[in-house]
């Protein structure tokens, strides 16, 4: 850790250097540790010490962005000039509103110092645990287990001057027998709440009850979705949905439809970068606090979220959901939350006559026909057929194709108890999600295991 | 630089450790976006580092910093062996490396045009002016273009003796056109999806792509797209151009011949693959038609270089010859289940980021047939061209692909536009349905700079050189 102090002190210093008529940096840095198994043995074991620190120069309303990885003060003095030079000769942007302003974020708790100091010793020793277990059954282990810390600071000629120390800590996990495997998964800021035991256990269930699958014909089904599959699910509706570019661009499944009922009163979506039972982050990579956004409530299209730049094409404020200056994708919302129900992963099983059950998707795409939200992918790692209110056996895995519209309109069920599931911006935001009971859901392929 | 890596090396001999290398890398990059009319993005991205692999305990450790003082070094190469102790806590037998001949040479990449050189207004102007012409069309709601250069500059040094240097150029470009009515939004795109076409050259590569001639094309394409009819599902030919080859190649037989995945140290993210050992020089993976080969030799091609990032010289190998699954994609620790020596496909996507096996470039050997010929040897079939879906099991059996835009073909001749077309198959069967191929002038190397592997995930640069070929029997249209 750099600290606070070092960093906003080098970073202003750099500032007051500048020739531009706004300049704005941006650090990102940190430690992270990862520890990768496969065969219940640990094959890839890693450890990074790195940062990365951006300028954004804006002469008018050119802006020019450069950036290194060094944090010494002459090699950030020579990349401030690179981005100068570079406004220097860029073209001017209409939509540029000028850096923000100095806004007060929302305090919230993001460093653990036991995570921060997670050894590799110790996640070795974690995970020869979980293959211990296993060995017992005669099964084996996939996975990783990754610990880190980072720092992320923001600070501008407008005064804005943000910083937020972090900690992180993942393990996925997959427990595999000779034809079935299992899959369980856990994200926390605070590597104590990673619960070795429990994502064993439920590994190792999927993996036993899953043997022998057997080859189920695809159509539509009846289908028990668990948290880490809807999450799934939505993560790429964000991808193609959710940002204020494809919105604009009139590609979104939200464009032109604000206001509309488009999915079924039981399906709420928002965004919220302070809610702490999520992986919160308090403000972007601007220095704008995260602001709450509603996506979609009781089924009907609400917004999307903004940066400075978007947000003043429509005339709006920014939401807080800037990404780095480098990047040209738009906005995401990085702190999804799907609302709870009533309803139980129990409750839904008991429910269901003639269904699917699916642990999580793989290699999910969404490209097609983003207007519709149609998504295709495959399941994986615990695929089950369920009959007359009991998971009967494993099932070799399906793709599915479908509209996300047309699947969230069907809803039948809701859990209470929701997952943090980790998401493309694991460090800085998640997926709060339920399972869902979805009638009618398309399979359309299957596979051979 | 160089004296603190040779002295580096001195020091982790000392520790007594199995094996060690380190890999300094210096690399800037420079991004371009526009969008109509405007600038979107335009930064320059500079990045240097260094990291160490060891061998002790007969077990993995990396270590990496981006800091270059002798104290960092001297840290980071004891934070590696120290996680390679820690690693071997787990370890059922000691890791074993294949002997490798130890080369001190360098490499450079060729180029003509070195794209750094050339002025942010030139570049710019070319894609402000395909944009313009893409715009003139309302319907058009996105025009955009983009730029993407690459300078690398590595070294790796080995306790075995080995100092490697290597400099590489690459540069990258493609416009794009969304067109948007309604609810429906169509887009095409030149000459490949996702970037564009990505070559190890410099701006002359850029300069070739022609992209201001094909803007008017794509305009027209994107806009006839959003009143075209959405391919109908059916079992059919399909003819599939060269472009969307390169994303076939590369998901059903790139990804499933790495034996890393095959031996299952890549399970926990993207998965395994059905090509397991029992199946090499056994199983059928095409028809007579399909020779793949891994070749990391070909001038310019996006997945060429001169040594991988553990010092073996590149090489042109065989995956499938004459439609026989016949070899893998391999390194130093893989290659040793098969007594075999590595084929030089490690590499890792930076100084912070440990080799894995990589795809090079995976081509798809020519056939025979001229592309007209083949369109008019086709009596009722699908032209599909440049991927916008692709989707495949975690073991690269079953997929589902989609392209921008599909053309009918009827009794010999191109016809009707069909829009959000997508074919699906189960791979071997797939490749054993292939019954020709287009020739060496039809030929052409894709280059795909976002190939994703690995925890943490590394993007690395991989090519493809395809040929437009045709497929019997295969399901298309399933898109809802």
């Amino acid at each position: 850790m750099i600290g606070k102090d070092n960093i906003l002190n080098l970073l202003n210093t750099i500032l007051k250097k500048s020739e531009a008529d706004q300049t704005e940096a941006v650090y990102i840095g940190g430690e992270s540790g990862l520890t990768r198994f496969a065969n219940s043995a640990i094959h890839q074991n890693v450890s990074e010490r790195n940062s990365r620190i951006y300028f954004r120069a804006i002469l008018g309303k050119k802006i020019g962005v450069a950036s290194t990885n060094s944090f010494i003060k002459e090699d950030l003095e020579k990349t401030l000039g690179n981005a100068t030079e570079i406004a220097r000769n860029q073209k001017e942007n209409p939509d540029f509103p000028g850096l923000p302003t100095k806004q007060d974020f929302t305090k919230i708790g993001t460093y653990f110092e036991k995570t921060a100091h997670f050894s590799p010793t110790q996640r070795a020793e974690a995970v020869k645990k979980i293959f211990d277990k296993a060995k017992a059954l005669q099964l084996t282990c996939a996975g990783s287990f990754s610990t880190g810390d980072s720092e992320i600071a923001v600070v501008n000629t407008n005064g804005v001057a943000c910083y937020q120390p972090l900690t992180s800590a993942y393990l996925n996990l997959i427990v595999m027998g000779d034809n079935s495997s299992g899959f369980s998964d856990q994200l926390s800021r605070d590597v104590d709440q990673i619960g070795l035991d429990n994502l064993a256990e439920i590994a190792t269930a999927k993996c036993m009850e899953s043997k022998d699958p057997k080859e189920l014909e695809p159509r539509e089904y009846q289908v028990i979705l668990e948290s880490s599959a809807v999450a799934a699910l939505v993560e790429w509706m964000n991808y193609i949905g959710f940002g204020s570019k494809p919105f604009q661009e009139g590609t979104s499944f939200l464009s032109n439809r604000i206001g509309q009922k488009i999915m079924g009163d039981n399906v709420t979506m928002h965004d919220d970068g302070v809610d702490e039972s999520g992986i919160a982050f308090p403000f972007d990579f601007e220095g704008v606090p995260k602001q709450k956004v509603m996506l979609i409530e009781e089924g009907v299209a609400k917004g999307v979220v903004y940066d400075s730049i978007s947000a003043h094409k429509e005339g709006k404020k920014s939401t807080g959901h800037a990404l780095t200056p480098d990047n040209a994708e738009g906005t995401f919302a990085m702190n999804l939350f799907i609302q709870g129900g009533d309803s139980s992963l129990e409750k839904m099983i008991e429910s269901v006559r003639r269904g699917i059950l699916v642990t999580r998707f793989h290699y999910i795409n969404g490209l097609l026909d983003t207007t519709k939200a149609l998504l295709t992918g495959m399941t994986r790692d615990g695929t089950f057929w369920v009959e007359d209110g009991k998971i009967k056996h494993g099932i070799k895995n399906l793709r599915f194709t479908e509209s996300m519209l047309k699947a969230f309109s069907n809803v039948q069920q809701v859990s209470k108890e929701r997952k943090i599931v980790a998401s493309w911006w694991e460090d800085v935001g998640c997926i709060v999600a339920p399972a869902m009971l979805i009638d009618n859901f398309k399979f359309t392929g299957k596979t051979e295991f | 630089m160089k004296d603190k890596i040779k002295e580096l090396i001195d020091y982790l001999k000392k520790q007594k450790v199995d094996y060690a290398d380190i890999r300094h890398q210096r690399s800037s990059i420079e991004d371009i976006k526009v969008k109509n009319g405007n600038v979107e993005a335009l930064s320059r991205n500079d990045d240097q580092g260094f990291g160490i692999r060891v061998i002790a305990n007969g077990a993995w450790g990396f270590a990496a910093s981006s800091m270059l003082s002798s104290k960092e070094m001297r840290r980071v190469a004891e934070t590696a062996i120290e996680i390679a102790k820690a690693s071997a806590l787990t370890k059922k037998e000691d890791v074993r490396l294949t002997p490798t001949e130890v080369y001190q040479e360098s490499y450079k990449s060729n180029y003509d045009i070195a794209p750094f050189g050339v002025s942010i207004d030139r570049k710019i102007g070319l894609l402000l002016d395909a944009c313009s012409t893409m715009q003139k069309n309302p319907k058009i709601k996105v025009a955009e273009g983009s730029m993407q250069f690459f300078k690398t500059d590595k070294i790796f040094a080995s306790t075995e003796g080995a100092f490697i240097e290597q400099s590489i150029v690459e540069s990258g470009a493609g416009i794009f056109a969304t067109a948007v009515e309604g609810s429906e939004a169509q887009r095409r795109s030149y000459p490949n999806s996702f970037g564009g076409d990505y070559a190890s050259r410099g701006y002359e590569f850029v300069e070739e792509l022609k992209l201001l001639e094909n803007a008017e094309r794509v305009r027209e394409e994107a806009v006839q797209l959003l009143s075209a009819p959405p391919l109908p599902e059916m079992e059919t030919t399909i003819i599939i151009a060269g472009n969307q080859m390169a994303l076939q190649v590369h998901e059903s037989c790139g990804h499933p011949t790495e034996l890393d995945r095959v031996l299952g140290t890549e399970i926990s993210l993207a998965g395994g693959s059905f090509l397991t050992l029992d199946k090499l020089n056994k199983l059928k993976y095409g028809s007579e038609k399909v020779t793949i080969v891994a070749d990391a030799t070909i001038p310019g091609g996006l997945g060429s270089f001169g040594y991988d990032d553990e010092g073996i010289k590149a090489q042109r190998v065989f995956l499938v010859k004459d439609g026989l699954f016949v070899g893998y994609q391999t390194s130093r620790e893989t290659a040793a289940v098969l007594n075999q020596q590595s084929n030089g496909t490690m590499r890792a996507n930076g100084w912070n980021r440990i080799p894995l096996i990589r795809m090079t470039n995976i081509n798809l050997e020519p056939g025979e047939w001229d592309l007209e010929d083949l369109i008019g040897d086709t009596r009722d079939g699908v032209f599909l061209d440049t991927n916008k879906v692709w989707s495949i099991d975690d073991r690269r059996l079953n997929f589902q692909f989609g392209v921008e835009v599909a053309w009918e073909i009827k009794d010999g001749k191109l016809g009707k536009m069909f829009k959000n077309a997508t074919y699906t198959g189960i791979t071997p069967q797939f490749w054993n349905s292939c019954d020709a191929v287009c020739n060496r002038k039809f030929w052409h190397i894709w280059g795909v700079p976002n190939c994703g592997k690995g925890e943490p995930m590394q993007t690395m640069h991989v090519a493809h050189g395809t040929s437009p070929a045709r497929f019997r029997n295969v399901k298309v249209g399933v898109s809802k």
